[in-house]
Order: C-alpha cells, then structure tokens, then sequence
C-alpha cells in the first residue's frame, strides 16, 4: 500500500435537510388533523398520493435510524418487548419503535419516534415483510391492509403477476385508503406527483450513468445517500434540484478529471450486492478505501426502486402504470430480485462498469437480497474470471457487525484481483 | 400393533433407501414437494409418487457452499443432500416460493447442480381478504396440474383427481383417528413413534400408508393401557417445516411428561382439513389451502391467532402447559412467537420455547429448561 489513498466524497449535504424536514412533517402530521400510514414495499405511493394522509415506508425509517445511529436504542426496546434476535432488524426496528409509543418507555432520542398509524400498508414484496405489520396490528389494534407482491422467477411469470397484484390493489388497498382518508382516490393527484417524480429520476439515471468512467467520480455511497431526496422529496421541486446539482458535481469532476479517491483514483472496481449498511457506510467504506477500492455499481441501490422514469404518467389507469413498473416494465424490480434476475442484472452490471471485483453483503437478518448469492459469485466466476465473497452483517443491528472479519475478507478479495492481474 | 410401528420406524430411519427402493418397486417417478403447502394429490392424479421433502441425517458440509449458516436446518440440509448427489433418485420437485424466502432459492440451485426432468415453482399467495387471492391462488394450482400433465404426457381428469383426493382425505381421516385413541390414552404412542407415524406418511404411497394405519388403529383400539404413574400433559406447537429431534421427544417423556396432541406441521397440521369432494376438485383444493386453521404463520393470517388455537388445544385435552419448538432461523415463527407468548401470559398459560438447530443441540440446556417448565406446571 504506497500509495496513501483518500476519499474524495460528492458534496450530498443536500440530503440532510430534506431527511429532517420528511421525518419533522410526518410527525408533526396527526397535529395537523391528518391521518399516518405506515407502508413496507412499493406500494407506499397510493398512500403518499393521497393529500391528507402522511406516509412512511418500511425501509426508509431503518435507513434514517441507522444513518443516524439511532438504531440500537429502538432494536434494544424490541427486544425487551420480547422479539427473538433472528428476526429482521427492520421488523424489529418497527416494532420496537411501537412499543416504545405505546409503553411510554423513555427515549434519549425523540427522534426515533413517529406518530402511530392509522393504517398499516403490509406490501409483501420479501416474504417477511409483512409480518411486522400483522403483529402491529395484533399488538395495537391498528387497521392492516395486507397485499400480496409475488417475486417473479421468470420473464414469463411477469404478466399474470402484475394482473394480480392490480386486481388486490383496487379491490383492497384503494378501498381502504378512502375509507381511511374519507375521501376518493384522487388519480390525478398520483399524477401530479410522478410527474416531477419521473423527471427527477431521468437526472438521477444520467447520474448514475457517471459510473462508467475511469476514473470514477463517485462511489455507490455518494449515491446511496442521494437515494433519499427520491422519497423524501418525491415529486417535490427541491429533489429535482438535488439531483440537478449532483449531476453538475459529477460534470464538473469529469470535466477536471477530479476522482472519487485521491489521488489518482481508484485502483478496485468492486460491485456491491445487497442491501446498503445504513448504519455502518463509513466503517465499510473505511476498510476498503486504503487500498484504492470503491463499490461503484450494485443492484439493490439501483433496482430496490420502481424506475419512474419508465411509467407513463398519462396513462389512463395510473394504477395499474405504477404496478406495471414492478412487473413488466423494461427495470423489472419483481425479477430482478430474484436470483435468475439477479444474475443477469449482474452480469451486465459488472461489464458495463469495468468491476474487478464482487462483494456479497449478505444480511443475517433479511434473506431478501441473499437468496443464490453464493451461487451467482460461482457462476460469475466461472464465466468472467471475476472473483466475489461474501460478507455477512446487517443493514442495521450493530450486534451482527463483525469488523475484523469482514476487513479480512474485503483484504482476501483485492488480494484475489491482484492475483489474477499478474 | 408392534409391527407396524416396527416398518414405521423402518421408513423414516433411512427415507433416502425407502424412497429409492419405492421407486424401483412402484415403477414409478418420484417428486419431492417441499413443505409445508404443496397440493400432493395433484402429483398423486398425475401418476407420480409424490414425498415431502425431510430434513436429513447428517451435518452440512458442502451445503454451506451455497446457503448461509443462518438459514433453516431443512433449508442447510435440503441443499447439502442435494449438491451431495443424495437425493439423485427424485425426478423432480415442486417448490412453494411464497411460503417463506429460504425457499425461493432451492429452484435456482437445483437447476445448477440437479437438474432435476421436473421442476415447478409454487406461488401460492398469503391468504389475504379478497377475491384477488381466491382467483390467483385456484390459477396456481391449475398452472401446476398443467405442468404435471406435461411432465408425463398423460391429462389429469377431474375423476382420477377426486380419486387421489378420495385417498388423502382417507389418510386424514385414519391420521386423525389415531389422534382421537392417543388423546383418550396418552400412554399407547410415545411422542417420537408418533411424529413417526405422520412423517412415514409423507414418505410412503398414501395407500400404502392406509393400509399401515388401519392395522395400527386396530391395535391401538384393542390395546388397554394402565398408566404406571400421572404423567403431566403438555401440547406441542410449532417446528415448522421439519422433523424434531427424537431425542428431545424422549426428554419430555422422561421428564414426566406425555403429549397427548400437538401443533406440529409433523403432527396433526399435516392432515388437517380433508378436502371438499363435492364439485370442481382443484376450487376444493385451492379452498383447503386457503383455510385460515391450524393457523400457520407462512400464511399472513392475522384475523384469528395462534396462541388462541394453541390454548383451546391445550385446554381441550386437559394439558397443563405448552412447549413451543421453534426451529432456529425460521423467520415466520420467529416474527410470530412475541404475540404467541404474550397471548400465553394473557391467559395464565405457562409456555416454555426450546430452540432447535439442524446439527447440534445442547440436549443439557434443552433439558434445564424443560424440567424447569415441568416444575411449573407440577411434574417431575
């Protein structure tokens, strides 16, 4: 390691306003007189595009926490509320946050907490995301409305996928939105969101298209945490602004050819699979920058997300548009997921961006992104002489983090490339 | 009597020779259908053998090469048979991807390493409110007969289908009958002949099956018992998917204890609700899927609850207590067990957990907790 090498980080400090502001409104929300959701899976954007519900999602609360670093004290109440350790540290996170509500129990961070629901949205996209909503529901009595979002393991599965998941979504989900909301589902509304929406997403994607050059401008962190103002801003002017300015930042370093690792850029190339470790980015990227490598492209950050640049906002039934973004539109969340989607994806991922090398994160909690990983790294392998490992941790519980051995391993994968280059 | 537990013990101590061997006298193909939701009658229409897949008989080796330590025992141990060229006499397998995630890689890894002539992959919703579920879930099941047929080349008729049914529902109803005597007289079965018992039927032709089960019905029926000494009863609930060990079944005997019903998916979920023969027979099948009881928690059903059947069960048969076995890294079970234990306290009911792992259990600790949850209810 001679050369002393430094991350140069994209300026994001955008983001942070925009997270505060997000979590601030929606619980300042009940004061307002209007009603909460809480949703797992995609179909959080029936609840958004209503005006006066206010709507969180699974995933986005556990990045906040753990971004924060207020995870632990909100997994710790779970615990003492009696869930077991194996189970996902989002459905933990949820639940302990509930339990701390409902019990009163003190809290050095009010921040963690959110109003209670009005509505649970359980979309069970991973199969095990909906049970933190029935037993919210159990618990507390809350209203639940559960939905059904198979995985499709081939292409030609998709259609009849998508035809059911429309059928549940307007013959459950919309009727209990109203009900919930007191009012009609107001479709243009859901338009007039995902139109600023789909434009925002366009500069995200030229974005991302920056992690094709060599070398590269930013790292998948950079865009990780640009992911927020996506959601957090949705179909607002500020997340148009974001992306606008990150897009000028990348334009600016390309032109004056300023990498994302000084001093001359980065020597590894690696694809990140998985989830992102919302409470450990820095210890990750800390153990991989010394020796020049950068994750530059993955599959979660780019595919855990309906494209809204693919949606036809005009369509005449915007709901079965939105659905028909998880299932047959050209970005295929639903089979991308899966392991024979997931490995396609991959290959292309890994020749268009140049990787040199591949690392799993494989979450002990959440089997979602897990599935085939070890056996995708052998048929990459095989295919394209290039090497990945497995790591394990979490995305957010610190009790599953084991530093040491996850360095050793990033160690033995660069060692690995340096082997195959000689 | 004796004897047939005796050919009972035979098939499940080597299910890998009895299968092969089935085949080889069957003439006919074997498909392994992985637990816990898979129609089999649908198979058994077909003219295939159907058999739920089991948990297997030795430690992971070369499994952990392509699952992580932190999935399932069947899960770990599937895959190690499997890429070990242990199960090289299945002809195919059916896998019910929505039931939880573990299971959707098998597909993925059978196709690299079997390459089984048969494969299908299940999408059988959660049942949730609506119509939507109804209709997908029926459309399932159709597509998986259709995939049968041409499989084997040979159409499956709503007649030869009923027959099959016709024949499960019989194995239901011999099963349950077996229950019914070993409620009345706890002694007559041990704990681990019974889970025997179930476990055979998932291995073995159900007509072969029946035929066992109305000798030992007739045994059991002319057999009196008289107990040496009160034993304290207790319902087992939960292991979802797998075997339990038979060690542990012999440790809450010795304790002082007997098991006169259970919750297990080896044990009486398997062979709850026969299916309807009156009108169309997949809309039957598909109506027996989709039903809420025995509640399994793969199934997203969160208007009636767990802990309540557990403790009708209990109460019905008189038991003191209730021993939940959950298997480790089973994440239904495990988002579910806080709201099963709070119900047991709710209603005063003493419940003790014992974890349980594919290769290794500390029978030590599993023996500390049970004998102090014997204590509580008043044994030992």
């Amino acid at each position: 390691m001679s050369t002393q090498y430094k991350i140069n980080k994209l300026d994001t400090s955008g983001v942070g306003p925009l997270v505060d502001r997000h979590w601030r409104e929606l619980r300042e929300a009940k004061e307002k007189g209007m009603k909460i959701a809480w949703c797992a899976g995609p179909m959080f954007v029936y609840a958004y595009a209503t005006p006066n519900i206010a709507s969180h999602f699974m995933a986005g609360y556990a990045a906040y926490c753990g971004g924060r670093g207020m995870a632990d004290e909100v997994l710790e109440a779970a615990e003492r509320y009696g869930e077991l350790r194996d189970t996902c540290s989002y459905h933990r996170l949820h639940t302990g946050m509930a339990a701390m509500i409902m019990n009163d129990w003190p809290v050095s961070n009010p921040q963690v907490l959110l109003p209670m629901p009005d509505l649970l949205i359980g979309g069970r996209f991973c199969t095990e995301m909906s049970h933190y909503m029935e037993a919210i529901h159990r618990r507390f009595g809350v209203k639940a409305v559960t939905i059904e979002i198979p995985s499709a393991r081939s292409r030609e599965d998709l259609p009849r996928l998508e035809k059911f998941l429309t059928n549940q979504v307007k013959e459950t989900l919309i009727p209990a939105i109203e009900e919930v909301s007191g009012s009609k589902f107001d479709e243009e509304n859901m338009r007039s969101i995902l139109r600023p929406w789909k434009e925002t997403c366009i500069i995200r994607n030229k974005c991302w298209e920056f992690f094709k050059k060599k070398p590269s401008p930013w790292t998948l962190w950079d865009y990780g945490v640009s992911i927020a103002p996506v959601f957090y801003a949705m179909g607002k002017p500020e997340s148009l602004e974001y992306y606008n300015n990150l897009l000028k930042q990348l334009e600016e370093r390309t032109e004056k050819n300023i990498p994302a690792v000084h001093p001359d850029g980065e020597k590894y190339r690696l694809y990140w699979d998985g989830w992102l470790p919302w409470s450990f980015l820095g210890k990750f990227i800390r153990m991989m920058i010394p020796y020049g490598a950068i994750p530059i492209a993955g599959r979660y950050p780019w595919e855990f997300f309906p494209h809204p640049e693919d949606i036809n906002t005009e369509a005449d039934d915007i709901i079965h548009e939105w659905i028909r973004l998880i299932y047959t539109s050209p970005n295929t969340l639903s089979y991308h997921d899966g392991p024979w989607g997931g490995q396609e994806h991959i290959e292309d991922l890994i020749q268009t961006y140049s990787i040199d090398g591949m690392l799993f994160f494989s979450s002990k909690t959440c089997r979602m992104w897990n599935l085939g990983q070890q056996e995708i790294i052998a048929n990459i392998e095989k295919k394209y002489g290039i090497p990945g490992i497995v790591i394990d941790g979490d995305m957010i519980d610190s009790t599953m983090v084991s530093e040491d051995q996850i360095r050793t391993r990033i160690e033995a994968l660069l060692e690995t490339i340096d082997a195959r280059r000689r | 009597m004796e004897k047939v537990l005796s050919k009972i013990a035979e098939v499940t101590s080597d299910p890998y020779g009895y299968v092969a061997g089935l085949k080889e006298r069957k003439n006919k193909k074997i498909i392994g259908c992985f637990p816990m939701h898979v129609p089999e009658e649908i198979v058994h229409a077909a003219g295939l053998i159907p058999v739920v897949i089991w948990r297997g008989n030795e430690p992971v080796t070369w499994g952990h090469a392509h699952v992580p330590p932190y999935d399932c025992g069947i899960t770990r141990s599937f895959v190690d048979d499997a890429v070990r060229g242990k199960l090289s006499f299945m002809d195919g397998f059916v896998f019910h991807i929505r039931q939880c995630l573990q299971a959707g890689e098998f597909p993925f890894i059978m196709e690299r390493h079997f390459k089984p002539a048969y494969q299908k992959i299940l999408y059988l919703p959660a049942i949730y409110p609506g119509d939507a579920t109804r209709d997908f879930a029926l459309k399932e099941l159709e597509s998986f007969k259709t995939s049968l047929e041409d499989f084997t080349g040979n159409m499956i008729s709503d007649d030869s289908l009923k027959k099959s049914i016709e024949i499960y529902n019989k194995n239901r109803s011999l099963m349950e009958r077996v229950y019914e005597i070993r409620r009345a007289k706890p002694e007559i079965l041990k704990a681990k002949e019974v889970m025997q018992i179930v476990w055979s039927g998932m291995l073995m032709p159900k007509e072969d099956h029946n035929e066992l089960l109305a000798e030992l019905i007739s045994g059991m029926e002319e057999k009196s018992i008289t107990p040496q000494k009160e034993r304290i009863k207790v319902i087992l609930v939960g292991c979802l998917c797998q075997t339990l060990q038979f060690d542990i079944l012999d440790l809450i005997e010795d304790l002082g204890m007997i098991v006169p019903d259970d919750d297990l998916y080896i044990g009486s979920r398997y062979f709850a609700n026969p299916v309807n023969l009156n009108g169309n027979p997949m809309k039957a099948l598909a109506d027996r899927y989709l039903t809420k009881s025995p509640l399994c928690p793969t199934k997203g059903v969160w208007d009636i609850h767990w802990g309540d059947e557990a403790i009708k069960r209990m109460r019905d048969n008189d038991a003191k207590g209730i021993i939940s076995v959950r298997v480790k890294y089973c994440p239904p079970h495990t988002c579910y067990y806080p709201d099963f234990r709070s119900k047991m306290a709710e209603e005063g009911v003493t419940e003790v957990m014992i974890e349980m792992e594919h290769e290794i259990i500390s029978l030590e600790g599993v023996k500390t907790r049970l004998q102090s949850f014997a204590e509580t209810i008043g044994g030992v």
